[in-house]
């Protein structure tokens, strides 16, 4: 596998973050093209591994809000939150930086190796401060405070009481990052984290783009989906026609990328 | 004195003629033996026809007795040569008058003289009528499911005693009385009606299309979601069983032994849901005698795999078979034998080993590699003979639904059986000639010739095809099923809406 070495990272400004750690990495390895002006507006994606259908929508409206505000998406190439992030940021065509929780050479699995591959083609990086390492229980903390410096705000999508997406915020508060939450039901543990972070005043309320957007929807699917996802048997209901015209619709809008689906679950894209 | 009773034996659906010979010896030891292949429960018939003979007030003759079943190579199994063999003894000791060579004696034997319920009476009915006997006596317990069958005398024999009264001629036996088979469609058919399920309209929808077009379905839902409860309501909007389907499945029930007695004709297509512990034999059918297995058991009717993924793989892919040729081919050492076996498979999952995935309340506790392998499990084999995939959405959402009355909501079996009908008129029309009956039974040739899509729906298909990368096999399914949904609005071409909504039930991804 090719990779490079950037051992001078000192000697890019764009990467100055780096030098707030007390234990800055001594190098940085990456796969990709290497541009600077990647990390001149960072803001990283983070959150649980078990990220549930919230999770997603929310992640999908955050990077299609920093997409359109040219920030780059930093997360931490783990599932859940993190390769959502990457994923849907690609699928914006974003860009987005993974910062891997072990060595760069370590081989990929199948799926993981493809999306690392549409990471870089989208003009985006892999990065690691190690060649070799195997991925163990230490290793995933000492990531996070590379994307914790490497970033100007770091955004907490759905982390549990004890986890690696709280501990990255612990550190960007250190580091003066800005760090923000998105609060979650308090039925669910893996939005106990971001809860207690915003309760505890740590974090700012995520509130999604503030530009008041107005748009004309007059499709009447598209209304309903709008603010929030719903099946098919739901939306049959609430619009009081049968099934099949509903599903015929629904292919057309999927086809048009209008709406999307998650789970036997509808929504309606944003623009 | 030597006497030949008749008799017959199956092998699997297949009827062969057995001659139980019975020698009562005036010379040699005192003895009861029988040869001719017969398997244990045929050597412990020496008993209960002993026992039996004395009980019904007759003498059991102190002789040397020998009996034979011929073919003497032809392993035999079961209690039924339990009658031509008492009745064999009785008349070669001079205790009853010879018996006509014209019928055929066939049934098992209590100790006290009366005969027990035996399998296979319908398909020895069928027999004796092809081979022009003129009587045939079975056990009474049995004997109502010979009725559908014309031109042979059945005489229902209670005990020993009332069958010699009858040869003797003092005390006939009246012979059953015979009907035409008719099946009743009555109300008894449906076992769950479309009706009684609150909301799930669009997995109602998914089976309407199913039992339109003999399409296989794949239900995946979190558990509890009422999978179960759906797939037993799809017998009841299938088209209702013709004569001579209705024959077919009470034949395989019949030499299964479990016709419940006193019926005469299966009138319900039958729903089959064994447990994923099942095994292979017991899925396709099998045994050293080989007994029809639950596909065959499915006949006709519908196959139920409910978390199909905890199946054996093993076992999985032995519906390979039966599901490309509709019949089950068992090699053992009594011999080949093929049943039929063509049925509507329906295939529920879970969304993931724990079932929450997705939910809109629970988490999943699995980890994404869980996942992975819970649906690596299911066999690609058998998913490509899937035409529908449908989510069943959890049911604490669907509840609501029972106050709101929505379209889809009231749509009874009846009315849902009606519109299924239409569209097999359709497609019978179509494929007039073909020995094809419904859209899933199309291949590629077919579907090309046969499938008429619109420019706009043609368009649509290719764009699908390219978002989603689907392989020639989903794109043929896509349109198989498309076929259908225009089959039911009964177009003869397939307009882009019927495309739009078959993509709904493509394969998850």
């Amino acid at each position: 596998m090719r990779y490079d070495c950037l051992s001078d990272w000192r000697a890019i400004p764009s990467l100055s973050g780096l030098s707030d750690l007390s234990n800055p990495p001594k190098a940085l390895y990456y796969r990709g093209t290497f541009d600077p002006s990647l990390f001149t507006a960072v803001s990283s994606v983070v959150g649980s591994r078990r990220m549930t259908n919230y999770g997603r929508v929310c992640v999908e409206r955050i990077t299609a809000s920093l997409v359109t505000h040219g920030r780059t998406v930093l997360s931490g190439f783990m599932y859940g939150v993190d390769r959502a992030a990457h994923e849907s940021t690609i699928a914006l065509g974003g860009k987005t930086v993974a910062v891997l929780g072990w060595g760069i050479a370590v081989p990929l699995s199948p799926e993981e190796e493809a999306l690392a591959e549409r990471i870089i083609d989208a003009g985006g990086l892999v990065v690691s401060e190690w060649i070799d390492q195997q991925p163990t229980l230490w290793t995933f903390p000492v990531r996070n405070r590379i994307v914790a410096a490497l970033s100007h705000e770091i955004i907490v999508v759905e982390a549990a009481v004890k986890s690696g997406s709280l501990i990255t915020a612990s550190i960007g508060k250190k580091l003066h990052r800005k760090i923000f939450a998105v609060p979650g039901p308090i039925t669910s543990s893996v939005s106990r984290g971001t809860n207690q972070l915003l309760s505890s005043g740590e974090a700012s309320f995520w509130v999604g783009d503030q530009a008041p957007r107005v748009e004309k929807e007059t499709h009447p699917l598209l209304l309903l989906l709008q603010d929030e996802g719903r099946s098919v048997n739901d939306i049959a209901r609430a619009v009081k026609r049968p099934v099949e015209e509903i599903n015929a619709e629904l292919s057309l809008l999927l086809l048009s990328d209008q709406v999307r689906e998650q789970g036997g679950i509808f929504y309606a894209r944003k623009n | 004195m030597l006497v030949k009773i008749n008799s017959a034996t199956h092998i699997g659906l297949e009827t062969v003629p057995v001659c139980v010979e019975v020698d009562v010896a005036s010379q040699g030891f005192p003895g009861f033996t029988i040869v001719g292949l017969a398997s244990k429960a045929i050597e412990e018939a020496r008993e209960r026809v002993k026992t039996a003979i004395i009980n019904s007030g007759f003498d059991f003759p102190p002789k040397k007795i020998t009996v034979n079943l011929a073919p003497a190579d032809l392993p035999k199994d079961g209690a039924a040569y339990d009658l031509p063999i008492a009745i064999g003894v009785l008349v070669a000791s001079g205790q009853l008058p010879g018996v006509s060579q014209d019928a055929l004696y066939y049934g098992e034997v209590s100790l006290d003289g009366s005969l027990r319920p035996t399998r296979g009476i319908l398909v020895l009915a069928l027999f004796a009528k092809k081979q022009q006997y003129k009587a045939l006596y079975v056990p009474k317990p049995s004997a109502s499911e010979a009725t559908v069958v014309s031109g042979v005398s059945v005489f229902p024999v209670e005990t020993l005693e009332t069958l010699a009264h009858h040869i003797e001629g003092t005390t006939p036996i009246a012979p059953i009385i015979h009907r035409m088979p008719t099946v009743p469609e009555d109300e008894k058919s449906i076992d769950i009606d479309l009706s009684d399920i609150a909301g799930q309209d669009l997995a109602k929808r998914a089976l309407i299309i199913a039992a339109a077009g003999g399409h296989n379905v794949l239900m995946w839902g979190p558990p509890g979601t009422g999978k179960t409860m759906l797939a037993r309501a799809l017998p009841g909007i299938l088209p209702p069983l013709t004569a001579d389907e209705a024959l077919e499945v009470t034949r395989i029930y019949s030499v299964s032994g479990l016709l419940p007695p006193g019926t005469a004709l299966l009138s319900r297509r039958p729903f089959r849901a064994p447990h994923h512990g099942v095994s292979a034999a017991g899925l396709i059918g099998g045994g050293s005698t080989p007994q029809p297995g639950e596909v065959s058991l499915a006949h006709l009717g519908v196959l139920f795999l409910d978390e199909m993924p905890e199946f054996s793989r093993s076992v999985l892919e032995s519906l390979r078979q039966p599901m490309e040729d509709g019949v089950v081919e068992i090699v053992r050492v009594m011999g080949h034998v093929r049943y039929p076996a063509s049925f509507t498979l329906i295939a529920a999952i879970n969304p993931c080993p724990c079932g929450y995935l997705g939910h809109p309340r629970r988490e999943c506790t699995c980890t994404a590699k869980q996942i992975a392998k819970y649906r690596h499990r299911m066999s690609g084999p058998i998913l490509d003979r899937i035409d529908l995939t449908v989510m069943v959405a959890p049911v604490e959402v669907e509840k609501l639904a029972v106050t709101d009355v929505g379209e889809g909501n009231r749509i009874s079996s009846q009315e849902a059986k009606a519109r299924v009908m239409k569209a097999r008129a359709m497609q019978e029309k179509r494929f007039f000639g073909m020995h094809m009956y419904t859209n899933s039974q199309m291949r590629n040739k077919e579907v090309k010739s046969m499938c008429r899509l619109t420019k706009e729906a043609e368009q649509f298909l290719r764009l699908a095809a390219e978002k989603y990368d689907f392989s020639a096999r989903s794109y043929m399914r896509l349109i198989k099923v498309a076929r259908t949904i225009a089959d039911l609005s009964e177009s003869e071409d397939i307009l882009q809406i019927h495309m739009a909504e078959a993509l709904q039930y493509k394969q998850l991804s």
